[in-house]
Parts: structure tokens; sequence; C-alpha cells
């Protein structure tokens, strides 16, 4: 969770992997759409997004060829069942003590 | 964002207290903040406003779409702020309460969230989903959220 999180987090690499949803590209192609990135960079953004997962590669011939693993992202989904989970729990401590509670006071008045 | 159903985000948990307990959970500022940030204002009827600040940074807001009695409560969802990957809005929560014996199955779906494709597109899920995290763990997110890319992030 932790290296797609930060993987995700620099936009660059949201940029590049955009790029890579629908095509198959190497470094260089990746660096050409970029006026502001050095291929040195464009290369290191590429190892942090394969460390994560979210891009697979592919060698043709000499080609190192991109492509972005959409799978990657379905642990951002599974973090936010788990923020669902956490906040359930949350919302069932508070309402089991409210029910003790107004149950102590019918018991008290009864 | 539109609205998909086969993305819906889906959860149940069964609540030893009963529907009409559990409800006011939803619907009652004072009992919300009980297990929800630490500022509600909630309007409880169809287009009222459903905002909820959580640690005095970041709010949450929608607007309730539909609310019965014990049973049902529906409202938009999302993060205010410029940037907001999830914005007010865009996503649709639906909670359902179900009686069963003396408790509650309290049932969660979250509609309309980013799906995996929109979640790349997302601007903000560096912003959002590590103060998230602090959020539901109820801690603080902090002041700069940026440091949590480089810091240890809880799973």
């Amino acid at each position: 969770m932790d290296l797609v999180l930060r993987a995700i987090a620099e936009p660059r690499r949201r940029e590049i992997l955009r790029l890579l949803q629908s095509t198959e590209l190497s470094s260089g192609d990746i660096a050409a759409h970029f006026v502001d990135v050095t291929r040195p960079a464009i290369s290191q953004h590429l190892k942090v997004l394969a460390e994560a997962g979210l891009v697979t590669l592919r060698k043709e011939g000499t080609r190192r060829l991109y492509q972005a693993r959409p799978e990657g992202l379905a642990e951002v989904r599974s973090f936010l069942e788990g923020f669902w989970d956490a906040q359930l729990q949350l919302l069932k401590r508070a309402a089991e003590a409210e029910e003790r509670r107004t149950k102590e006071r019918d018991a008290k008045r009864n | 964002m539109t609205l998909n159903a086969t993305e819906a985000l889906e959860r149940e948990i069964r609540i030893a207290a009963r529907p009409e307990t559990v409800f006011a959970f939803f619907t009652d500022p004072v009992k919300l903040v009980r297990w929800k940030g630490i500022k509600a204002t909630l309007d409880p009827r169809p287009g009222g406003i459903y905002r909820v600040d959580i640690n005095g940074r970041d709010v949450a807001r929608g607007e309730y779409l539909e609310i019965t009695p014990y049973s049902r409560v529906v409202f938009t969802w999302g993060w205010e702020g410029e940037g907001s990957p999830l914005p007010p809005g865009a996503s649709t929560v639906e909670i359902s309460l179900i009686a069963e014996g003396e408790g509650t199955v309290v049932r969660l779906r979250h509609l309309g969230l980013p799906d995996d494709q929109r979640g790349v597109h997302a601007e903000g899920w560096d912003h959002f989903l590590p103060r998230l995290i602090a959020s539901a763990e109820g801690r603080d997110p902090g002041p700069d959220p940026q440091a949590m890319q480089h810091g240890h992030t809880p799973s």
C-alpha cells in the first residue's frame, strides 16, 4: 500500500500511468511526452511504478516496453474498504454505548 | 464521475443496538461526532446539508438524498477543498438498517467511487489517502500532507 501511494503521489508518475493506460511505450516514447523531464528521471519514475506493481515491463529485442497494470490500484480500493470498516467499528462502539445508557435509564424508570 | 452500481463498495456490520438507536448516529450531529469527526452540521431531510469536519482541516460534505426513519439514510459524500479527488457530491453513501433480534445489521454501500482508471486520473490521491488513513484511525493527520509520502504509511 505504501509503495502504491507513494508511486501515485507524484504528478508525473500519474501522467506516465495515463500514457501507459491504453498502449505500450518505451521509456524514450514516454520521455518524448515531457518537455521538462530528463530521461534518467523518467527511468527512475518507471522503476518506482514497477516496484509498486503499477506497470509491467516487456522486452522486445533491445526495446523495453512498459504498460500500466490497473490491478495495482485495486489496493487503493481495498484501502477504502478498510477505511469504512474502521468507521463502522467506531459507529458500533458509539451506538452500543448509547443503547446501554438508554436501557439503564429505562430500567431505573421502571 | 458517474455512478456505476458495479463499482459499489459494500460493507456490513452487526451492532448490538436497536435500529432507532443506530439511526440517530447518522442524523443527530451530537451523536455523529461520537464516531466521526469533531464537528457536524446536519440537516437530515432530502436536499439538506451533511457536513462533517473530520479533524479541523479535512471536511467531508454532501447532501442528504433520502431519509426513512430507522431503516435508510442516503447522502452524497466527498471532500471539500481544491483538487479533492472526490469532491462533494461525487459519490453516494447508502446506509440500510435492518432489525435483527435486539440488534441491527448495518449495510453500507458507497457508490460512485473512482474506479481504477479514474483513480489514476484523479489529482490529489497523495493528499487524500494518507490523511484519510490518519482520520480513520482517529489521529490528527498533521499539518503537512506531503510528509506521509516519505514516511511510513499505516496499513
